[in-house]
């Protein structure tokens, strides 16, 4: 009797203890950080896919800025919101102010995925351990490899392989441009460019690198620079590092004649890519439609 | 102190919690994907291994011992413990977000860790005294990070693996694990 009476009371006793000591710990411990609640519910109207896409690791640490300085959210809104623009307009509201508009990025795959493959390829299925061997084992020494590191990496799914070419293509509607997939290319073909670009090159073969025995695919650039002479207005720029076209994302201009006259018919159209009105280039509308 | 070290390494090796003990196992398979959160669940552990040592022993030599209520530890010990990792969490909560960002979402899983309990129990079975029941939590918990660790590493490399489609994923997971166990059935007898 003596013991169990012993054991009921120790028991409560050091319940009780347990119990004060919470309680006077969540009464004189610092007031929980104000802005916490705030972060919480700021992060409620994030798209929560932690790309880091703004600069901030994950969208807990974006809350977290915002919270602290609203500015943050003018000057640099999350990239992946700023598709949404319902989602947006709501957190506008909430924060009472307006972000810049901002021309979003979107990722592009320079490579059009006809070289021939020249070798079986049996090892680890990744780019990153295939571009190891000999710079990989397509014909191309900078062709995509279509393993899918861009794939594996993309926080929306908006890559994917062509079953057919094994290339990697983009998906403009869902692609939140975060820059993932261009660290994670190992042939380094993905970029970012602004989304009201209207074209790209679809390859990323460079003279100035050549590797003897390696040739471009029947797709590939052959360096005749005519996209820059038929471009009037300096849409088209030589890019003499890589020795290839280059398209000046400042002005996002659209190459018509260089799209028209390219004799390898590289320079894709975007999503965004509008068709020149009718009197000042007819000929395009004779033009290849786009893969 | 020589005897000190002996209680370090033999819970951090010999004895160790994960692949000897086997307690602490579902961290060990919940927890091991990335290297990164495998190292802050580790350092986590072994703080509240720490702290808990710290606690439940004056609480088992000072009080169930001499009123002769040594039966009753597991509730007590439990009761303890929880409550005591309510208090740290809510101490780091509300002065460093940081730290709680870092340390402080793996705080509530640990609560009632049977590692944590585990190696109370073994402090007391042992009869070590307050400094060497301190230095075999030290021990366990350098240990159960150090296989935490070895374990995420080795599962971050098993991704870029191509295993039969049968073995994917967790078997695979279980497989490495029975090695890893059998390689550290090397240190027994050491100390």
């Amino acid at each position: 009797m003596m013991q169990t009476t012993i054991t009921i009371i120790l028991l409560s006793l050091i319940g009780f203890i347990a119990g004060l000591l919470i309680f006077l710990a969540s009464k004189f411990l610092p007031k929980e950080d104000e802005s916490l609640g705030e972060t919480v519910r700021i992060k409620e109207f994030l798209p929560g896919a932690d790309c880091g896409a703004c600069g901030h690791p994950g969208c807990f640490a974006y809350a977290q800025a915002v919270t602290k300085d609203k500015q943050v959210f003018a000057k640099t809104p999350c990239p992946t919101l700023a598709q949404d623009k319902e989602g947006m307009k709501k957190l506008e509201t909430y924060l009472g102010l307006k972000s810049e508009a901002k021309i979003g990025k979107k990722a592009v795959v320079h490579c059009t995925g006809q070289s021939e493959t020249l070798a079986d390829y049996r090892g680890i299925e990744t780019c990153k351990a295939a571009s190891q061997l000999a710079s990989g084992f397509k014909e191309c020494p900078y062709a995509c490899l279509g393993l899918g590191d861009c794939v594996a990496v993309c926080p929306t799914g908006a890559i994917s392989i062509n079953p057919e070419r094994k290339v990697a293509v983009v998906d403009w509607e869902t692609c939140i441009g975060c820059g993932l997939c261009v660290e994670a290319c190992s042939q380094g073909l993905t970029e970012l460019v602004p989304a009201n670009m209207p074209q790209y090159l679809g390859c990323n073969y460079q003279a100035a690198r050549d590797i003897p025995g390696r040739k471009r695919c029947p797709d590939g650039c052959i360096h005749c620079k005519i996209c820059v002479k038929v471009s009037q207005n300096g849409e088209v720029t030589w890019d003499e590092t890589k020795d290839l076209p280059h398209f000046d994302p400042e002005k996002c201009l659209p190459a018509h004649a260089a799209i028209e006259k390219c004799p390898r018919q590289i320079i894709k159209k975007t999503a965004t890519y509008k068709e020149p009105s009718a009197i000042s280039i007819s000929a395009v509308s004779k033009s290849k439609p786009l893969r | 102190m020589s005897n000190l070290l002996a209680i370090f390494l033999g819970m951090a090796l010999v004895n160790n919690m994960v692949l000897v003990k086997f307690l602490g196992l579902c961290p060990f398979f919940g927890v091991s994907k990335k290297l990164s959160s495998a190292f802050s669940m580790g350092i986590a552990v072994l703080l509240v291994m720490l702290v808990a040592s710290g606690v439940t022993w004056p609480v088992y030599h000072l009080l169930l011992a001499p009123y002769g209520v040594e039966f009753m530890r597991t509730v007590i010990f439990i009761l303890v413990i929880a409550s005591l990792v309510q208090i740290i969490e809510m101490a780091i909560k509300r002065t460093n977000l940081t730290l709680y960002n870092a340390f402080g979402i793996y705080l509530p899983l640990i609560t009632t860790n049977c590692a944590v309990l585990g190696i109370t129990f073994i402090n007391i079975d042992q009869t070590y005294s307050f400094l060497e029941s301190l230095t075999a939590a030290l021990g366990a918990g350098a240990g159960f990070t150090l296989v935490l660790i070895i374990m995420s590493g080795i599962r971050e490399r098993l991704g870029l693996a191509d295993p039969p489609k049968a073995f994917k994923g967790t078997p695979i997971a279980f497989i490495t694990a029975m090695l890893l166990g059998l390689s550290f059935l090397a240190f027994n007898g050491m100390v």
